[in-house]
C-alpha cells in the first residue's frame, strides 16, 4: 500500500472516529427516547391540534434547508482538505458555521414566537415535549458549532496542513449526525402536525 | 405461618395461582437440587490430588450443549403453557362495557370504596357478598398504589390516569387481610386492606346500615363533639353524611364506628384507640396527611363520643 | 508460582501517552494510567459499599421487630432509596468498571486504554455523581421515592425536597461517565489487541465486558432521557409524568425499565466473566464450551432489551403484552441458565483447588441459580401477580445481585489482587470471610422468600405483628449483621495483605491469560514483551510446548 492509501486507511476508522460513532449511537438512542415521548403524547392527547395551530412548517422547513446544506458544505470542506486545497477547506468550513448559526437563530426566533403565543414548556404536554425535543437538538447543534469553530480557528492557524485529519473527520461525523437526526425530528414534529 | 398468604387461597382466582405456584415451585426445587448435587459432587470428587496431575483438557461437547439447551427450552415452554392457562383462570378480561360492582379509589394512605349499584360509600373496610365474582374498577387519586389481598387473588396497580379492572370473589365468609403493594410515600406501610365477605343476607344488611344517615346527637359529650367536628377543620378533609363535611382528602367517616380498624388497619377500632389517634395521628402513622391538632383532653373526649355514634 | 521465560516477539508496543508516574496522592488523583484509575474505581466502590451497607443495617435494625419506631418512615424511605441507588450505581458499576479498566488492557496485551484522559474523566464523573447524590442528605433530604423513582410520587407535589433533583443530577453525571468509559473500552478491545489475539481467542472476561459496554451505550440513554424529562417536570413545571396535566406515569416505568433491565445484565455479565476466568484456572481445565458461553452472552445482550416490562406485570398493561414479555423473559433464562452447566462441566474431572476465589466462584453457582430460578418463577406472571413488590422479590434481586455480582466480584478480587498489588490476600482470613459471608447472606435473604409468600410487601418501614413475621425478620437481621462482620473481615484482609501478604510473583495461580505474563504489579507500560498468541491460552501453550492448545485445534 502506498503512503497515501495507508494514511487514508489509518484514518478511516481510527480510534477517534470509532469512538465518535459509538457516541453517536448513544446520542441517537437518547434522541429516540425523546422522539418516542413526543410521538406518544401526540397520539394520546390533543397535542396534534395544538401543533397544527402554532407551528409553521414552512418557516421551519427553510431553516431546515440551511441546516441540511451545512452537511454538504462540511463535506466539501473535507474534500478540499483531501485535495490539499487549504482555501477551499477553510472557506467551506466558514460557510458551514454560518449555515448552522442561521439555523439556530431561526430556532430561537421560533421559540420567541411560540412564547408570545403562550406555548411554554410548562404550559401543556405539547409545549413540554416540543421544547424538550427541539431544545436538546438545538443544544447539540450549538455544541457542534463550537467544535466546528475550534476546528476553523485551528485551520486558520495552519494546524491542518496534512491531507487527512482525524479531528476534522470526527467533528464532521458529529455534524452530519446532528443534521440528519433533525430530518427525523422535523418530520415527526412539523410534518406530522400538518398531515 | 401462612395465614392470609399465597398458600391460603379463598377464591377460584387465587386457587389457580396457588396451583401454578406449586407447579413452578416444584420444578424450581428440582432444578436447584440437580444443580446443588452436581456442584457439590464435583467439588468433592474432583479435588486435586497431591500427585498434582493435570486433568484431561476437555474443550467442550456440542452434543451435551445442545442437549441441555433443548432441555432448558422444554422446561421453559412448559412453564409458558401453564402461564397462559392460569392467566385466563385467575384474571378474566372483562367484556367491553361490563360494569363494575365496586369502585376502589386509592389515596395516600387509605382506600375509598364506592358501590355503584347500591350507592354505598365507605373507606378501608370493604364488604362483599360471598360466592359471586365481582368486577372492581381500581383508580388512584394521587400516586401509584397497588391492591393486594393474597387470599383472594392477584395484585394490581392503582395508577392515576390508567384505571384497572380486577375480579374479587370469596368462597367462604371471613375477613381477608391485604395491603397496598406499591410504595406510595410515608404512609405506605399502614395502608392496609380489610375485605369482609359475608353471606348475601348479612351483606345486604350491612349495605342498608351503610346507607343510613346517622342522626345528630343532641346531648352530652357527643353533641359537643358533633359541634366541634362541624366547626373545626375536620370538614375540610372528611365526609359525614348529614353534616357539612363533604371532602375526600381523608376517609369517609359516616359509619366509622362500625369498622373493625382505624387508619387503614393501623389500630383496632376502640374508643380508647380512637382517642389515642385523635390526640396525635403522627405518632401512629407518621407522615399521614392528618396533622396533630393539639386537641385538649376534653376535645378528644367529646370527639370520640361523637364519632362513636357514627355506627 | 512460576515465572515463565518466553521467547516473545520482543517488540515493545506503542504507548498512547507518555508514561511517567507521579508519586504521592496527587500522582494518583491525576493519573491517566488505567491501572491506577481501575484501583481508584475499586476504592470508590468500596467506600460506597460501606455507605450502602450501613443503610442496609439501619433498615434491618428497624425491621427486626414488628411495629418498630427506631426509624421514622420518612427516614426509612430515604434510607431504602439511597441503599438501592448506591449499591447499583456507586458500588456495582464502579467496581465492575474498575476491574474492567484494570484488566482489559492487560488481558489483550495493550499498554493502556484507547483514551487514557477520557478514562480519568469517567472516573471523576462517577465520583462527582456519587458525591452529589449524597450531598442531598444535608441539602434538605435524600431522595425517598425508591431507587426506580416512580412517577408521580417522584414529582414535586409528592417529593417536595430536592432529594429527587440530586438523584437525577447525580445519576446523569455518573451515567455520562459510564457511557464514556464504555466507548473507551470498546475502542480499546477492537483496536489494541496484541498480534494473534483474534476475537475468538479473547478471554471470556473480555467478551463479557465487550457485550456489557454495548449494553451500556444503548441502555444509559434511556435513563438519561428519563432523568432529563423528570428534571424538566420538577424544575420547569412541565408535564411529562404528571397524569393530572396530561402526562403519563406509565411512560416513566417503560423508560426506566428500558434502562433498568439491561442495567441488571450490565451488572451481572462482568461477574459471569470473572467466574469464567476463575473456575477454569482452579479446576486446571479450559472453560467447557467457550463458543457457547460467548454466544450465549451475545444472546443475553440482545434479549436484555426485550424483557423490560416484566417489571410491570402488575401495572395492568393487558394480557397480550404480559404474554409477550413472559415469552422473552422465559427465553432469556435459557442462555443464562446453560452457562451454569458450562461452569460445572469445567469443574468436572478437573483437579480443583479451593482457594478463597474458587470458594466464592463455586458457591456463586448455587446462589446465583437460586436467584435465577426465582426469576423464572417471576416470568410466570400469574405468580408474579402474587409475589411482585413483596419480600419474595427482594430475595430474588439480592440472590442475583449479591449472590451473583458480589460473590463474582469477591472471586475476582481474590484472584486478581495478587496481580494488582504483588501480594496474595490471606487465605486464612479469606476462608473466614467466605464462610461468614455465605452463612450471613443466606440467613438474611433466604427467609425473605417466605416473608413475601406470607404477604409482606417491600419498602415498608414496619409491619404488623402477624404470626412469624417478627421471627423471620429477626433471623434476617441477624444474618445482615453477620454479613457486616464478614465485610469487615474482607476489608481487614485487604488492609493487612497490602502490607504483609505473601509475595505473589508473576503468575501465582499458574493461570493462562496475558495478564499473568508480566510482573505483579505490572510496570507502567504493562508489558516488556508479549508471548506469541496462537490460542486462547498463550501461557498454557508456553508451559506445554509438546501439546499446546493450538495443536488441539483450539
Amino acid at each position: 500500500m502506498d503512503t497515501e492509501a495507508q494514511a487514508i486507511a489509518a484514518v478511516r476508522w481510527d480510534n477517534n472516529k470509532l469512538a465518535m460513532l459509538l457516541f453517536l449511537l448513544s446520542e441517537g438512542t437518547f434522541f429516540a427516547f425523546l422522539i418516542i415521548a413526543y410521538v406518544y403524547y401526540h397520539a394520546i392527547s390533543n397535542t396534534g391540534v395544538e401543533a397544527a395551530k402554532v407551528l409553521d412548517p414552512l418557516k421551519a422547513g427553510i431553516y431546515t434547508v440551511f441546516l441540511l446544506s451545512s452537511s454538504f458544505t462540511v463535506w466539501f470542506a473535507e474534500k478540499g482538505l483531501r485535495r490539499g486545497n487549504q482555501k477551499a477547506f477553510r472557506s467551506w468550513l466558514l460557510v458551514t458555521l454560518i449555515l448552522g448559526a442561521v439555523f439556530l437563530v431561526g430556532q430561537g426566533r421560533e421559540y420567541l414566537h411560540l412564547y408570545g403565543e403562550g406555548v411554554t414548556v410548562s404550559g401543556n404536554i405539547f409545549g413540554t415535549s416540543f421544547f424538550t425535543l427541539t431544545g436538546f437538538h438545538g443544544f447539540h447543534v450549538l455544541l457542534g458549532l463550537i467544535a466546528l469553530a475550534v476546528i476553523f480557528v485551528l485551520a486558520l492557524k495552519g494546524d491542518f496542513l496534512e491531507r487527512h485529519s482525524s479531528a476534522v473527520e470526527t467533528v464532521a461525523l458529529y455534524w452530519h449526525f446532528v443534521d440528519w437526526i433533525w430530518v427525523v425530528i422535523f418530520s415527526v414534529i412539523y410534518l406530522w402536525a400538518v398531515f | 405461618m401462612f395465614k392470609n398468604s399465597v398458600f391460603t387461597p379463598a377464591s377460584p382466582q387465587a386457587l389457580s395461582i396457588t396451583h401454578l405456584t406449586w407447579i413452578v415451585g416444584i420444578i424450581a426445587m428440582a432444578i436447584l437440587l440437580l444443580i446443588m448435587v452436581l456442584v457439590l459432587y464435583a467439588a468433592f470428587k474432583f479435588r486435586r490430588r497431591p500427585s498434582g496431575f493435570e486433568p484431561r483438557q476437555v474443550f467442550g461437547n456440542s452434543r451435551l450443549e445442545k442437549t441441555w439447551t433443548i432441555g432448558a427450552l422444554v422446561v421453559v415452554f412448559f412453564l409458558f403453557i401453564v402461564t397462559l392457562r392460569t392467566m385466563h383462570s385467575s384474571d378474566r378480561t372483562p367484556a367491553p362495557g361490563e360494569k363494575p360492582n365496586l369502585v376502589v379509589i386509592a389515596h395516600q394512605w387509605w382506600w375509598e370504596a364506592q358501590y355503584p349499584q347500591s350507592g354505598v360509600l365507605t373507606a378501608n373496610e370493604i364488604h362483599i357478598p360471598i360466592g359471586k365474582p365481582w368486577l372492581v374498577l381500581l383508580k388512584s387519586a394521587d400516586v401509584i398504589h397497588d391492591w393486594w389481598v393474597p387470599d383472594l387473588g392477584r395484585k394490581i396497580d392503582a395508577i392515576p390516569g390508567h384505571p384497572n379492572h380486577f375480579w374479587i370473589q370469596a368462597d367462604k365468609p371471613g375477613t381477608y387481610l391485604g395491603t397496598c403493594a406499591e410504595y406510595c410515600g410515608a404512609g405506605h406501610a399502614w395502608m392496609r386492606i380489610r375485605v369482609i365477605a359475608q353471606p348475601e343476607a348479612e351483606f345486604k344488611a350491612w349495605e342498608q346500615q351503610q346507607l343510613e344517615i346517622p342522626p345528630k346527637p343532641t346531648s352530652g359529650d357527643a353533641a359537643a363533639g358533633s359541634k366541634l367536628f362541624d366547626h373545626l377543620t375536620c370538614v375540610g378533609c372528611h365526609t359525614v353524611a348529614g353534616t357539612p363535611a363533604k371532602s375526600d382528602i381523608g376517609p369517609d367517616l359516616t359509619h366509622v364506628a362500625s369498622r373493625e380498624t382505624l387508619a387503614a388497619g393501623r389500630l383496632i377500632n376502640t374508643p380508647e384507640n380512637l382517642g389515642k389517634w385523635l390526640s396525635d395521628p403522627q405518632e401512629y402513622k407518621p407522615g399521614a396527611h392528618m396533622p396533630n391538632f393539639d386537641f385538649t383532653k376534653e376535645q378528644v373526649q367529646d370527639l370520640v363520643a361523637y364519632l362513636e355514634t357514627l355506627k | 508460582m512460576s515465572d515463565i521465560p518466553f521467547p516473545g516477539t520482543g517488540e515493545a508496543l506503542p504507548l498512547p501517552v507518555p508514561q511517567e508516574q507521579m508519586a504521592g496522592l496527587l500522582g494518583w488523583l491525576s493519573s491517566v494510567d488505567h491501572k491506577r484509575i481501575g484501583i481508584m474505581y475499586l476504592l470508590t466502590g468500596l467506600v460506597f459499599f460501606g455507605a450502602g451497607g450501613i443503610e442496609a443495617l439501619l433498615m434491618r435494625i428497624q425491621l427486626a421487630r414488628p411495629v418498630s419506631s427506631f426509624l421514622s418512615p420518612q427516614t426509612f424511605d430515604q434510607v431504602f432509596t439511597m441503599h438501592g441507588t448506591t449499591m447499583i450505581f456507586f458500588v456495582a458499576m464502579p467496581v465492575l468498571t474498575g476491574l474492567a479498566n484494570y484488566l482489559i488492557p492487560l488481558m489483550i496485551g495493550a499498554s493502556d486504554v484507547a483514551f487514557p484522559r477520557l478514562n480519568s474523566l469517567s472516573l471523576w464523573l462517577l465520583i462527582c455523581g456519587g458525591l452529589l447524590l449524597y450531598f442531598s442528605f444535608i441539602a434538605g433530604g435524600a431522595p425517598a421515592a425508591g431507587w426506580f423513582n416512580y412517577a408521580p410520587l417522584s414529582e414535586k407535589p409528592y417529593s417536595s425536597t430536592v432529594g429527587v433533583d440530586y438523584y437525577s443530577l447525580g445519576l446523569l453525571i455518573a451515567g455520562i461517565g459510564s457511557v464514556v468509559a464504555a466507548i473507551n473500552l470498546i475502542v480499546t478491545i477492537i483496536k489494541y489487541r496484541a498480534p494473534g489475539l483474534t476475537v475468538r481467542r479473547l478471554p471470556l472476561f473480555v467478551w463479557m465486558v465487550l457485550v456489557t459496554q454495548f449494553l451500556i451505550i444503548l441502555a444509559l440513554p434511556a435513563l438519561n432521557a428519563s432523568l432529563v424529562m423528570l428534571l424538566i417536570d420538577r424544575r420547569l413545571n412541565a408535564h411529562f409524568f404528571q397524569p393530572v396535566t396530561g402526562g403519563s406515569a406509565i411512560l416513566w416505568q417503560h423508560y426506566f425499565w428500558a434502562f433498568g433491565h439491561p442495567e441488571v445484565y450490565i451488572v451481572i455479565l462482568p461477574a459471569f466473566g470473572m467466574i469464567s476466568e476463575v473456575i477454569p484456572v482452579f479446576s486446571r481445565k479450559p472453560i467447557f464450551g467457550y463458543e457457547y458461553v460467548a454466544a450465549s452472552t451475545v444472546a443475553i445482550g440482545v434479549l436484555s432489551f426485550l424483557v423490560w416490562a416484566h417489571h410491570m406485570f402488575a401495572v395492568g398493561l393487558g394480557h397480550s403484552i404480559d404474554t409477550m414479555f413472559a415469552i422473552s423473559s422465559l427465553l432469556i433464562a435459557v442462555p443464562t441458565g446453560v452457562k451454569i452447566f458450562n461452569w460445572i462441566a469445567t469443574m468436572w474431572n478437573g483437579a480443583i483447588r479451593f482457594t478463597t476465589a474458587m470458594l466464592f466462584a463455586t458457591s456463586f453457582l448455587i446462589v446465583f441459580t437460586i436467584g435465577g430460578l426465582s426469576g423464572v418463577s417471576l416470568a410466570v406472571f400469574p405468580v408474579d401477580w402474587q409475589v411482585t413488590d413483596t419480600y419474595y422479590l427482594v430475595a430474588h434481586l439480592h440472590y442475583v445481585l449479591f449472590g451473583g455480582t458480589v460473590f463474582g466480584v469477591f472471586a475476582g478480587i481474590y484472584y486478581w489482587f495478587p496481580k494488582m498489588t504483588g501480594r496474595m490476600l490471606s487465605e486464612k482470613i479469606g476462608k473466614w470471610h467466605f464462610w461468614t459471608m455465605l452463612i450471613g447472606f443466606n440467613m438474611t435473604f433466604f427467609v425473605m422468600h417466605f416473608l413475601g409468600l406470607m404477604g409482606m410487601t417491600r419498602r415498608v418501614y414496619t409491619y404488623p405483628n402477624l404470626p412469624d413475621w417478627g421471627l423471620l425478620n429477626m433471623i434476617s437481621t441477624i444474618g445482615a449483621v453477620i454479613m457486616g462482620i464478614s465485610s469487615l473481615l474482607f476489608i481487614w484482609n485487604v488492609w493487612v495483605s497490602r502490607r504483609s501478604g505473601e509475595l505473589a510473583g508473576d503468575n501465582p495461580w499458574e493461570a493462562w491469560s496475558l495478564e499473568w505474563a508480566t510482573t505483579s504489579p505490572p510496570p507502567v507500560h504493562n508489558f516488556d514483551r508479549i508471548p506469541p498468541i496462537r490460542s486462547r491460552r498463550p501461557l498454557y501453550d508456553l508451559e506445554h510446548p509438546d501439546h499446546p492448545d493450538w495443536k488441539n485445534g483450539h
